[in-house]
């Protein structure tokens, strides 16, 4: 096995995951879409009815784990071995991204016993704070190393689906992104930490802007996938290609706060005209035969961190630490940034007056409220994942008292779904432990109900 | 004084000469052979001649000369007498006295009397402890054959087959490709496994070895017991044609039954293109049904649709003709022969189709101490086979998926039109399903195999006491084959294009062609010595010294490609895309070397002693070397006493032990790589991306450390026969248990691996089997023969690894078939309901009940017990027989079911007559502010009328579901029911044959399935044919029944 091989195939795991079926989920309860009234593939999501055996749990930790992390892990050995730290670099973050990515799902999962095949089988859970400390250690460790040293060739260059340019990139450039991307994910984990650890979150966020730490000025993700079986964007391939968009709806909550704002992204997201014909969320066994379906292409990129998420992020420390100066302009970008990403712009949305102002004026709630709104509605897409942990992280968009069907319903708020299982007002903010798991590994923790926040949640 | 004697040798039983029996000079070698008239001459020089007569079937007779020079005489049939010889293992055979283990023979007769196609089926009902099934009623589908219960957890638990010495394959196409790839047919095509090629026209007769006392001379891969198979060879005597001719109607057998209360709809609301029958009351009125095509409806009652689902099905045919010749002298032999079967199942058209052209040479010949035997068989097949279980999606549709959607209130055989307005792609009624029909008329699968098998045999005789053997077998199979779906998308704006009333747009189906080939070979050569010795006069010792080499693998390669761009056109290169590719080849050795000796004393006592030294090549260099022995002994307590008063003709007991050591699948040693194709569950991610490859770990860790499987098996026997043979008595006891089981064992994936390849654990099989046989009339005229096999067989899994509690088998959904410590392998295990402490169901706060933290059990694969019993009576020339198979226990998972409830076609969905209920006797959780659970309150959330579906599906009723969907599998079918007629002698003379018989047959005519069980025969799968295939079937076609006549002569 060589890292040219192994990298790739653990880099397209993780996205297959984290943009594919996950971001299915995240985003029916990031209330993006909900389950068509014509279909039934995604009920037990929209009824917040999660069993442990449910293929969406079960299939995702099992491939995070012995698709993409035993792959790292082993593309790692071989990078130290022969002192390859610029690739070490690009797995250590795709590592630190896909553990990440799970201890959010499920607040604990094995970290410091994982991946021991030899010695340990059954792998101890570490809670999520161990976890993230772990994680940026080892994303610490891999700046420290001389990554810029060497180079690489062509053909290596491509297998970095990241930042390669399909082979065309130049190395400097390479690396200056992926230490970028390095940042910005210890910036998304510092802010993941804000209510739980505010205080070391606040130390972490200083520390990257003292050390003049620089982030993404450009998305991180996978642009490589064309219209082909098999080859296309995961989501695409899950939904489009194989159930054939069947299960997928324009949900209400989505649609209506398009609509309340005239929001121009409407078309882009559903190919319908505002105001989207769309299903109430949750509601599908009355549903609506003419909603419109999310438009996600075979041909979409798949980002792990969007342009716009970095902005959002950066005007959101600004605002938590910096006193705010350079925040409205960050947010002015990130909007327009998210805008660009389906060919639009917000033109009069954002200058004085427009519906999505930057409340420069407003508390320090109001302004996370809007740029968290506004970064829920950029990832719409095979990026909903992050759409649903930002909720839970900020509270927003906010919960509504009423179902949507209300009068008084504010568009924009979560509403809990009319076939919900947990009771009223109790979303779903984790997954259950895969049986995967479970059913081979003693030391599963007890079960919380999926309502409970993970450790980071607000 | 040279003379010659003359005479005739007829049957004891029906005074019909018998040609071919052998006439010897007893102590010399001067011997001939009976003609077609049974009538011999051979020469004497000394009034001290004995004349020593021996025909295989019948008990031999020595008969001294004298001063006669006529001797007729009549010999008896050998069936049931002490001196009855069997195949034992390695091809030796031996009297069945001196065997310590069971051993069950089944002559050619009793396997075709119903002239089955294939062996399995001729033996179902038959035996004691084997249980078989016949998992489709595709024709040509696949065998399960188990001898004394399923003992391997997740590797091979089918016996071995072995022609004349030698073993040969019997994989099943489709199996050998990796996992998810598009040459992994299991669940989806069933071509038949390849024992199921042998004609069973071309078998003499049949060894059962159950035991691993009786099968470990055959070493690694005979743990799971032994089917000897013995080949129909040439005689001496007169040239000899026999011909028999079957011709058989095919009819679908069980069928679910559907309720007929509720129409077309979902939901109570009257949805055109809905696939279910969640509508309006029947009320036979007049009224449109299906799509609106150019703005007309049909129309029909709304009502039910009578033995709708029969009737979707057509009468299949089967012919099955053989033609043999045979003959020869006292020093060669030859036989050829040709066999045909063409069978067109029950699918409308010729869709569902198993052709197979069987050809048999064989031969031998002797100079002076040197005999050959060579025998060469090659076997073409050409089968059509529809899919089963779920399609790809979005690039095909499977017939029986779509037959279960459609409501109770449309005739399903009108589709069959499938080009009709109403009924093509555009017009299908259901955006949601697809005309049955149109996927089995244009899409399909085609598998065509050319396989040879045979050996080549050489003896020498050493001297009177030793001789050599030298056994070459061959086993070559090359399959191609060819699964095709069509292009096909609704017209936009057409009812199945969006035209509907609920604007539903049929997912088209982007076609896709799929080219397999799969190469299997196999060759073993053996070196054998045996001897037989008189040690004193009470003291005889028999045996073999041998050396083993086995050489076998595969080579599989598939390609396929979707999205067609011309439709109709399967070739691929026809498509945009770029065709796939997936290939696997292996190939495994094995040296063995194996010694057996049998030490008789006094003719009453034996004792064999055998044990066996394997090397193989798929063991770490370290543990590839073991070594199993075995020991068995019987006594005839008949002989030692004399019991006649007690009217005991044969008492004999029997004990033995033995143990099987077994390997591994090749390359389960050294951790590999695979190219990467991410698994996302209804679609995958496929390397090569953007010109870069990409290779993974494999998700399977393997194991330098493995060491050999070992079975250890301890069986009691007894032997009885009353009453001059009339009643008999077989009775066995075993314990077998296997240890150290190689297999990859779920892993928790946070190891990094899916699986691990492990020694693990045991599994214990214990199990009693009897065989009561009895011939309760016997005259000339009439007789009536019965035998009554009953087998108890209790698994147990007594230990898995690394503290595991269970591991998954297979899966569907949220149900398992799991392996767990103390109990059956494979429990069946799905989501329940949670209760309150008094036992009141909870229901969550949409009305619906609460699931349980766990998964329950609903009970286990394993049956209860199995009986046969056959019956044959005769009168004169008539006899009319039939078998009864009874399995009695067990739960399997149906997939058909869950879709049957999950559309509102089975009959249970017609709880409280579908009105809004609240679920009986439930309640809700009261919970404190903490979330605590602190009380329960009644239930006052109702499940609407228009929701009561969903109380039938696993999204909301998830907890309850599973209930209507795994079912008892308890069933009992008349195998077997024939009637002949045979010609007596003198007018089959005239006609110039020396037998001719006709006979009116049925197989499977009546199975009786107990009231849970509406749906489907238990015993279809297409789940495969193995451990995994118990655990129920998804979405498979329903099972047949014949009729037939069949003619059989022997010129």
């Amino acid at each position: 096995a060589t890292v040219e091989v192994l990298f790739p195939a653990a880099v397209m795991s993780t996205v297959a995951m984290s943009n594919g079926e996950l971001a299915i989920v995240c985003g029916l309860w990031a209330q993006f879409w909900t389950q068509s009234n014509g279909a039934s593939q995604y009920r037990t999501i929209d009824a917040y009815s999660l069993s442990n055996s449910a293929p969406y749990i079960n299939t995702p930790y099992a491939e995070l784990y012995s698709g993409a992390l035993n792959d790292y892990q082993l593309a790692a050995q071989k990078a130290v071995t022969a002192n390859d730290w610029s690739y070490n670099l690009m797995i250590t973050v795709m590592r630190a991204y896909t553990f990440e990515v799970l201890v959010d799902l499920f607040d604990r999962v094995p970290y410091t016993e994982a991946l021991q095949s030899a010695t340990i089988l059954q792998p101890k859970f570490d809670d999520g704070y161990t976890v993230y400390k772990g994680l940026i250690a080892e994303i610490d460790a891999a700046l420290s190393k001389d990554f810029r040293k060497g180079s690489h060739s062509a053909s290596q260059i491509k297998t970095d689906f990241v930042f390669g340019g399909h082979g065309n990139a130049n190395f400097a450039d390479q690396m200056d992104n992926w230490e970028k991307f390095a940042n910005t994910l210890k910036l998304k984990m510092y802010l993941r930490m804000v209510n739980a650890k505010p205080s070391e979150a606040e130390a972490g966020i200083r520390g990257l802007y003292q050390k003049g730490a620089q982030f993404l000025n450009l998305g991180a993700g996978l642009n490589v996938f064309v219209d082909a079986p098999d080859k296309g964007n995961p989501f695409f391939e899950f939904e489009g290609r194989r159930l054939n968009f069947n299960n997928l709806r324009a949900s209400y909550t989505l649609t209506s706060w398009l609509s309340k704002n005239s929001d121009p992204r409407a078309s882009a997201f559903f190919g319908a005209a505002n105001p989207v014909p769309s299903i109430h969320q949750g509601d599908y066994l009355i549903g609506n035969n003419a909603a419109a379906t999310p438009v996600i292409k075979a041909t979409d990129p798949a980002w792990l961190i969007s342009e716009a998420e970095s902005y959002f992020m950066q005007a959101e420390a600004l605002e938590r630490y910096f006193g705010g100066a350079g925040a409205k302009a960050l947010y002015d970008k990130a909007v327009t940034t998210a805008f660009a990403q389906v060919g639009l712009a917000p033109g009069a949305l954002i200058t004085a007056g427009g519906a999505y102002e930057y409340p420069s004026s407003g508390t320090l709630d109001q302004k996370i409220e809007a740029i968290i709104v506004q970064k829920w509605a950029s990832l719409f897409g095979s990026h909903a994942l992050e759409a649903f942990f930002e909720q839970n992280r900020t509270g927003y968009p906010k919960i509504s008292p009423v179902y949507s069907k209300d009068p008084a319903y504010v568009p924009g708020q979560l509403v809990y779904s009319p076939n919900g299982a947990t009771g009223a007002g109790n979303f779903p903010r984790r997954f259950v432990f895969p049986d995967v798991e479970k059913s081979r590994n003693t030391n599963t923790p007890a079960e919380a109900p999926i309502y409970t926040k993970v450790w980071w949640g607000k | 004084q040279n003379r010659t004697i003359t005479g005739t040798v007829k049957g004891k039983e029906d005074g019909l000469p018998i040609p071919g029996v052998s006439v010897k000079l007893k102590g010399t070698s001067t011997g001939v052979a009976t003609g077609t008239d049974g009538r011999y001459a051979i020469r004497i020089s000394s009034a001290n001649a004995i004349l020593e007569f021996s025909s295989v079937g019948y008990a031999p007779q020595s008969v001294a000369v004298a001063s006669k020079d006529v001797i007729d005489i009549s010999l008896g049939t050998d069936a049931k007498t002490l001196g009855e010889v069997v195949v034992t293992a390695l091809g030796v055979s031996r009297a069945k006295k001196t065997l310590g283990y069971s051993s069950t023979q089944v002559s050619a007769e009793e396997i075709n009397r119903a002239s089955p196609t294939n062996l399995a089926s001729g033996l179902q009902g038959k035996v004691a402890g084997v249980d078989i099934s016949t998992t489709s009623g595709q024709p040509g589908g696949s065998s399960k054959v188990i001898l004394r219960g399923f003992s391997s957890i997740s590797g091979n638990n089918q016996p071995l087959y072995v022609i004349d010495g030698v073993p040969v394959n019997n994989t099943r196409p489709g199996g050998a490709a990796v996992v998810n790839s598009i040459g992994d047919l299991t669940d989806n095509y069933d071509f038949g496994n390849a024992a199921n090629d042998i004609n069973p026209n071309e078998i003499e007769s049949v060894s059962i070895l159950k035991g691993a006392a009786a099968s470990s001379l055959y070493g690694s891969r005979a743990s799971n017991g032994v089917i000897i198979i013995t080949t129909k060879k040439g005689k001496a005597g007169a040239f000899k044609v026999d011909f028999s001719s079957s011709a058989a109607l095919t009819k679908v057998s069980i069928v679910p039954d559907l309720q007929d209360q509720y129409g077309q709809g979902f939901s109570r609301a009257n949805n055109i293109a809905e696939n279910g029958s969640w509508g309006a009351k029947l009320d036979g009125q007049m009224r449109p049904w299906g799509s609106e095509v150019d703005g007309v409806r049909q129309y029909r009652p709304f009502s039910a649709v009578k033995n709708n689902f029969k009737d979707a099905f057509d009468t299949g045919k089967e012919f099955n003709n053989n033609l043999s010749f045979s003959g020869g002298n006292e020093v060669s032999t030859f036989r050829f022969s040709y066999g045909n079967v063409y069978s067109n199942g029950i699918l409308p058209g010729a869709n569902d189709t198993y052709k197979r052209n069987t050809i048999g040479l064989s031969g031998s010949t002797k100079y002076k101490a040197i005999s050959l035997n060579a025998s060469v068989n090659y076997v073409g097949k050409n089968t059509r086979a529809p899919r089963t279980g779920t399609p790809k999606s979005g690039v095909g549709t499977t017939f029986y998926e779509d037959i279960l959607q459609i409501p109770v209130d449309f005739p399903i055989r009108a589709f069959e039109d499938y080009k009709n307005k109403y009924y093509n792609v555009d017009g299908y009624f259901s955006a949601y399903s697809q005309n049955p029909y149109y996927s089995i008329y244009e899409n399909g699968a085609t598998f065509k195999s050319d396989r040879v098998y045979g050996n080549i045999d050489a003896k020498f005789k050493a001297s009177d006491w030793l001789s050599f053997q030298f056994q070459q077998g061959y086993d070559i199979n090359n399959i191609v084959d060819k699964i095709w779906d069509a292009k096909s998308a609704a017209t936009p704006g057409s009812w199945a294009g969006g035209g509907n009333d609920e604007g539903a747009v049929r997912k088209p189906n982007v076609g896709d062609v799929v080219e397999g080939s799969e190469k299997y070979f196999e060759f073993d050569s053996k070196l054998n010595a045996l001897f037989n010795k008189k040690i004193s006069t009470d003291i005889d010792v028999n045996g073999l010294v041998g050396f083993n080499f086995n050489d076998r693998g595969s080579r599989v390669l598939y390609t396929g490609v979707e999205d067609l761009a011309i439709p109709g056109f399967y070739h691929i290169e026809n498509s945009p895309n770029n065709p796939t590719s997936t290939q696997s080849s292996t190939q495994r050795r094995l040296f063995g070397l194996y010694a057996s000796a049998t030490i008789g004393f006094k003719n009453y006592a034996f004792l064999t002693l055998n044990a066996r030294n394997d090397w193989s090549s798929t063991l770490p260099v370290q543990q590839r070397s073991y070594f199993y022995p075995g020991a068995n002994f019987s006594l005839l307590l008949s002989e030692v006493y004399d019991l006649k008063s007690a009217n005991i003709s044969l008492f004999k007991i029997r004990a033995a032990y033995g143990k099987t050591g077994s390997d591994t699948n090749p390359y389960s040693i050294y951790n590999t790589l695979t190219k990467a194709n991410i698994n996302m569950g209804y679609a995958q991610i496929n390397f090569p991306i953007d010109g870069v490859s990409g290779y993974t770990i494999s998700n399977t860790l393997n194991n330098s450390n493995l060491r050999p499987e070992i079975s250890t098996e301890t069986e009691f026997g007894a032997e009885l026969k009353f009453f001059n043979n009339r009643l008999g008595l077989d009775i066995s006891y075993y314990n077998r248990v296997t240890n150290d089981q190689i297999l990859p064992v779920a892993s928790a994936p946070s190891i990094g691996y899916n699986f691990r390849v492990v020694n693990f654990g045991k599994v214990r099989n214990r199990g009693v089997e009897i065989a009561l046989s009895g011939t309760p009339i016997k005259t000339k005229d009439i007789s009536w023969d019965i035998m009554y096999t009953f087998t108890r067989n209790r698994n147990v899994v007594l230990a898995l690894p690394d503290g595991l509690n269970k591991v998954v088998l297979k899966s569907a959904f949220d149900a398992q078939l799991v392996a767990r410590v103390g109990q059956p392998l494979g429990v069946i295990e799905a989501p329940v309901a949670k209760y309150d402490p008094q036992g009141r169901i909870v229901v969550s706060a949409n009305g619906f009940p609460l699931q349980a933290n766990d998964l329950g059990a609903y009970g286990n694969s394993q049956r209860d017990f199995i009986m046969g019993l056959n019956n044959n009576f005769r009168y004169k020339e008539f006899s009319l027989g039939f078998a009864i198979d009874y399995k009695k226990g067990g739960v399997f998972y149906s997939g058909s079911a869950d879709l049957l409830n999950f559309v509102g076609n089975s009959a249970n969905t017609l709880f409280n007559d579908r009105r809004t209920f609240i679920v009986p006797n439930s309640v809700v959780e009261v919970k404190n502010n903490a979330g605590q659970v602190i009380g329960y309150a009644e239930n006052t959330k109702a499940i609407t009328e228009s929701n009561v579906f969903a109380y039938y599906y696993t999204d909301l009723a998830r907890a309850i579901a599973y209930k209507s969907r795994i079912i008892d599998k308890t069933f009992i079918k008349l195998r077997e029911v024939t009637l002949s007629y045979t010609l007596p002698g003198k007018i089959a003379k005239k006609i110039g044959a020396e037998r001719a018989s006709v006979t009116l047959y049925g197989r499977n005519l009546f199975t009786w399935l107990p009231k849970e069980n509406r749906i489907i025969d238990p015993e279809v799968s297409n789940l495969g044919n193995d451990l995994a295939s118990e655990f129920g079937e998804f979405r498979s076609g329903p099972s047949t029944k014949n009729y037939g006549l069949s003619l059989n002569v022997t010129f």
